[in-house]
């Protein structure tokens, strides 16, 4: 049930992302709405669900997007990961965490991609326009993170109580 | 609190598995043409969230123009003031032209760009652009429903964009020139040089491969040199803006003729030979 809402929210995430987020950048940035998904899955639920549903949600941006395949992979994995060791250790409540939380794992998610895409050899835009696009999609992406980990936070508590009413 | 060290080696172990998993995948793209091969599963992902982009981006024209009047509401004062006069002057100056605008017109229509091509082609419209900022291709709301191919090239009347890389029913997905994954084989206008236009993620191509003793210069029109299995010969491809030597040849960085920052429109020129 809760695989099946991540699966519909990553769907969404990507046409919304493909069709309109990204004829609106800030400072050279672009809205990534699916990396606080995978932020949120892995606070919620610990490194190992981060992890898996980052490498699927990035999988499917990287389809969606025109990437070389195994970019985004790599990044939502990575972030999936590090938003998971949180998990027991952050308060949740804390109106800084999402958006924090969104900024720092886009600039860990970005690190990453660009990293893989060294190592197999493909070029790369100049280290300071990166560096001015990726601090834009942070700013960007702490600002959207809050309401997606809120939102999603209460539809998870939602399918985890219909799923244990069922079994009752 | 704490996890224990078993619990912390199984997360591990999964999040190095993913990791290997991921960079395999990666690996494998780079020997795939265009650097990217997203098989059966990945097309039909593709084919069934590319209508609802395509859809959503039909209506973000309304979305797009209310974000903008948003952004510039503070500059619209002054802006108004400045074209209530400009428009007294533009009205007697459209009278005068209006004529001229016509005639134009009647010519533009006659000489269509899309009508000079010796192949069959087809009218897209942009629909969708890579977010990945690394990257460039495009999304247009054309695909292999209209005859749409892997490998059509794909132009403006400026010069060449790019060509397909993927073509699913009603969108397909097109990689720009100034991709790191491009490469055409272009010919410099007045010298016959030979060489290859190669993409570097950003605005500028470099053409590499011209023989060190080359007569290269600045504003030198480069070409398509039809020696590629992709694009015919003869379609420009850009300028030269610099020229440097490397120990064996000669490179130059170009701009290129379309402009891939801000394209809207374009043409898919069909396989299967001249009309």
């Amino acid at each position: 049930m809760r695989f099946l809402v991540y699966a519909i929210l990553a769907a969404a995430g990507t046409v919304l992302q493909t069709a309109w987020l990204t004829y609106l950048p800030l400072g050279g940035g672009i809205a990534d709405p699916l990396l606080p998904i995978i932020m949120t899955v892995g606070l919620l639920h610990g490194s190992e669900e981060g992890a898996v549903v980052g490498a699927g949600i990035g999988l499917l941006h990287d389809v969606m997007s025109g990437s070389p395949l195994g970019l985004g992979m790599a990044a939502g994995v990575c972030v999936g990961f590090a938003a998971g060791l949180g998990e027991r250790s952050l308060s949740f409540e804390s109106a800084w965490l999402p958006a924090l939380g969104g900024a720092m794992l886009t600039v860990l998610g970005a690190a990453v991609s660009m990293t893989a895409a060294h190592l197999v050899g493909l070029a790369q835009a100049p280290f300071a326009d990166a560096v001015r696009a990726v601090l834009g999609s942070a700013c960007y992406n702490g600002v959207i993170a809050v309401p997606i980990f809120h939102g999603l936070r209460r539809l998870d508590a939602a399918a985890v109580g219909l799923y244990e009413r069922s079994r009752a | 609190m704490f996890p224990s060290p078993a619990l912390v080696r199984r997360r591990l172990l999964i999040w190095s598995l993913l990791c290997i998993l991921a960079l395999v995948i990666l690996t494998a793209q780079m020997h795939s043409p265009d650097g990217r091969r997203i098989g059966w599963l990945g097309t039909a992902v593709e084919a069934v969230l590319a209508p609802p982009a395509v859809a959503l981006a039909r209506v973000s024209g309304v979305f797009t123009g209310a974000w903008g009047f948003i952004t510039e509401i503070g500059t619209l004062r002054t802006a108004n003031q400045r074209l209530t006069g400009e428009v007294a002057r533009l009205r007697e100056e459209n009278a005068r032209l209006r004529p001229d605008a016509q005639e134009n017109a009647r010519l533009r229509a006659l000489l269509g760009f899309k009508q000079q091509l010796p192949y069959r082609s087809l009218a897209a419209r942009v629909v969708g652009r890579d977010p990945s900022q690394w990257f460039s291709t495009v999304l247009v709301d054309r695909g292999a429903s209209e005859g749409v191919q892997r490998d059509d090239p794909v132009i403006t009347s400026d010069g060449v964009v790019g060509h397909v890389v993927e073509a699913v029913g009603s969108a397909a997905r097109v990689l720009l020139v100034a991709d790191p994954r491009s490469a055409v084989s272009v010919v410099l206008d007045r010298s016959r040089e030979v060489g290859v236009a190669v993409g570097q993620g950003q605005t500028l191509l470099k053409v590499t491969y011209l023989s060190r003793d080359a007569d290269v210069r600045p504003g030198d029109l480069v070409l398509t040199s039809g020696l590629g299995p992709i694009y015919p010969r003869g379609l420009p491809v850009g300028t030269v803006v610099s020229v440097s030597r490397t120990t064996m040849f000669q490179e130059a960085v170009i701009r290129p003729t379309s402009d891939l920052g801000h394209l809207e429109d374009v043409l898919i020129v069909l396989r299967g030979g001249a009309r």
